[in-house]
């Protein structure tokens, strides 16, 4: 494909509305033609000042706050929370509630990642498929309710482990699902890497170069999608995850499609995770009592969350509510490699038609409610676009 | 990507910069926590990132504490290995040297310091508001200590239509 020759700009402004979303993303692109040539994000749409509010509850109170940050990796969320806080105790966990935190924290990312994938389908118009992963992915929704009682919002980790045991009457009933979900996922990997409309849509595009991806401060599936071998899993274990194994999938083509079997695969490996779990069970309590206050002291914790690195760092002055506490979300981090895809240079260039796909690609939680503004510079017209004929252009282009 | 250990750091740290690191501490494992005075921070990111090769940087926390008069800056650096650079600055002109030439991805971390904190990071080319509302006040930040939260919800918005 050639480069355009219009030498005319335009501004076309995506977003903002992404309501799933702790940072909404609002893209500024500039376009010439068809083409992007600039992009750059304002995520302030949402800002709902948690980090302020945590100063002002308890380390129990804030469970529940942070729980809240994102609807669909909240069990990433409370487990950064409480492998954070459990630090300053400076107390052993009991290894059963670290297993039941393992099996709860991979569901909730099978469940993700799931999401994801239909999504992303849906973004690049296969909705059969969309409808198909959707689907399977209730029987993951069903798993998690009977373990914790709720489909989406887990309330499942609390400081010192976690708030239910998992019945032994359950595991055979988790063993089927995920034997259901193996076979499904298996199938879904093989449309992926066959199907002429996936291959069409997401080969070679959205590309992020291994030395972008490490310099941009890329996490996760995006960053493994550029061939680069880091999960925090394996860097910086938490909760049982330096005794149960797996693979860090890592795909080199650099595109939206290597993205997709890197979150396709890790689909997989959490699969055998949480058989892993459910095979070597440890006896035991599944939580001890930790004294409200804890001791005096900062921590940082590190968890791999379904969109990558997660980070909360507490600051605690001895009483019962944080002095300070910080959450860096995924998609955050990912904001300047988000811009590097978006931007045409050299042979690559970025059609407006693969922005819904490329911006999707970083799974930002697109429930979203996006529409586009396009504003003719020249004439002073302003033509608003819903996300839905965005994706209509997408499919006809 | 770094096979250093938690000790090595320290120690090529130590051997780099001698006593302009005031403190290091291993605080845990794969914690490593450095501290230095504000000239000296942009020269230690430098060195932890190219030279150490922790390339990554995980995020920069802001704490302030108005009673120290003091506002402390946290790079979290690393894949594997989180070491973090402290430095404190002035609470009255916080201000500190851009690392975005060092590593690139901090741009955004830079950008949501000085949103929230008010710390102005020299040298940033693009030190633009990105979490806060475009009508949220100017000159409050928010995550300082001396603005409650009453007075947050007091504020009316430069937006907001008198009633």
């Amino acid at each position: 494909m050639k480069r355009s020759s219009y030498e005319l700009f335009f501004d076309v402004p995506i977003g903002p509305q992404h309501p799933a979303l702790k940072e909404p993303i609002f893209l500024k692109l500039v376009v010439e033609g068809e083409q992007v040539v600039k992009a750059d994000v304002d995520v302030s749409y949402t800002h709902r000042g948690i980090e302020k509010a945590l100063e002002y509850g308890n380390y129990i109170q804030n469970i529940y706050l942070i729980e809240r940050i994102c609807g669909i990796c909240n069990v990433a969320h409370t487990l950064c929370n409480v492998v954070t806080v459990e630090q300053l105790y400076d107390k052993e966990i009991p290894p059963r509630a670290q297993y039941i935190r393992v099996i709860v924290e991979e569901l909730a990312r099978i469940h993700s990642h799931l999401l994801w994938l239909g999504v992303a389908a849906h973004e690049i118009g296969f909705d059969t498929w969309f409808m198909y992963i959707w689907r399977d992915r209730e029987v993951v929704m069903d798993l998690i309710e009977a373990i914790t009682g709720n489909r989406v919002t887990t309330a499942i980790n609390t400081i010192g482990g976690v708030r239910r045991d998992i019945k032994p009457e359950l595991y055979d009933r988790i063993r089927k699902g995920m034997d259901f979900l193996e076979e499904r996922t298996k199938f879904y990997k093989k449309v992926a890497m066959e199907d002429p409309t996936v291959n069409a849509r997401c080969a070679g595009v959205g590309i992020l170069t291994p030395k972008e991806a490490v310099e941009l401060c890329a996490v996760g599936p995006t960053l493994r999608g550029s061939g680069v071998k880091h999960d925090v899993r394996a860097d910086d274990p938490y909760a049982a995850h330096a005794e149960v194994p797996f693979e860090v999938v890592t795909y080199d083509t650099n595109d939206v499609l290597a993205r997709i079997l890197v979150r396709i695969d890790e689909v997989l490996e959490s699969i055998n995770m949480v058989r892993y779990c459910l095979d070597h069970m440890p006896e035991g309590p599944y939580r001890i009592k930790l004294p409200l206050a804890p001791p005096k002291g900062e921590a940082i914790g590190r968890v791999e969350a379904p969109r990558g690195e997660l980070i909360h760092y507490v600051k605690s002055n001895g009483t019962e509510k944080p002095e300070r506490y910080k959450v860096r979300t995924p998609t955050f981090s990912n904001i300047p490699a988000l811009c590097a895809m978006l931007t045409s240079k050299g042979d690559y260039i970025v059609n407006i038609a693969d922005v819904p796909i490329v911006f999707a690609s970083i799974d930002p939680c697109l429930s979203c409610t996006a529409r586009v503004e396009v504003v003719d510079a020249e004439k002073g017209k302003r033509k608003v676009l819903s996300m839905e004929q965005l994706r209509r252009k997408g499919r006809a282009w | 990507m770094s096979e250093l250990t938690e000790e090595a750091i320290v120690e090529r740290l130590r051997e780099k910069f001698g006593d302009r690191i005031k403190a290091a501490e291993i605080t845990g494992p794969r914690r490593v926590f450095v501290t230095v005075d504000p000239p000296d921070y942009k020269e230690v990111v430098r060195f932890i990132a190219r030279d150490l090769g922790l390339v990554h940087v995980q995020t920069i926390t802001g704490v302030d504490y108005p009673d120290e008069k003091r506002m402390e800056i946290m790079v979290h650096m690393g894949r594997r290995i989180t070491v973090t650079v402290r430095t404190s600055i002035p609470r009255e002109k916080p201000e500190i040297d851009t690392i975005t030439d060092v590593v690139p991805g901090s741009s955004v971390h830079e950008r949501e310091v000085h949103d929230l904190l008010g710390v102005v990071f020299k040298g940033n080319p693009n030190l633009t508001r990105i979490l806060l509302p475009e009508d949220w006040p100017e000159g409050i930040y928010p995550l300082r200590k001396d603005v409650p939260l009453e007075e947050i919800r007091a504020k009316p918005l430069r937006g907001e239509r008198e009633a």
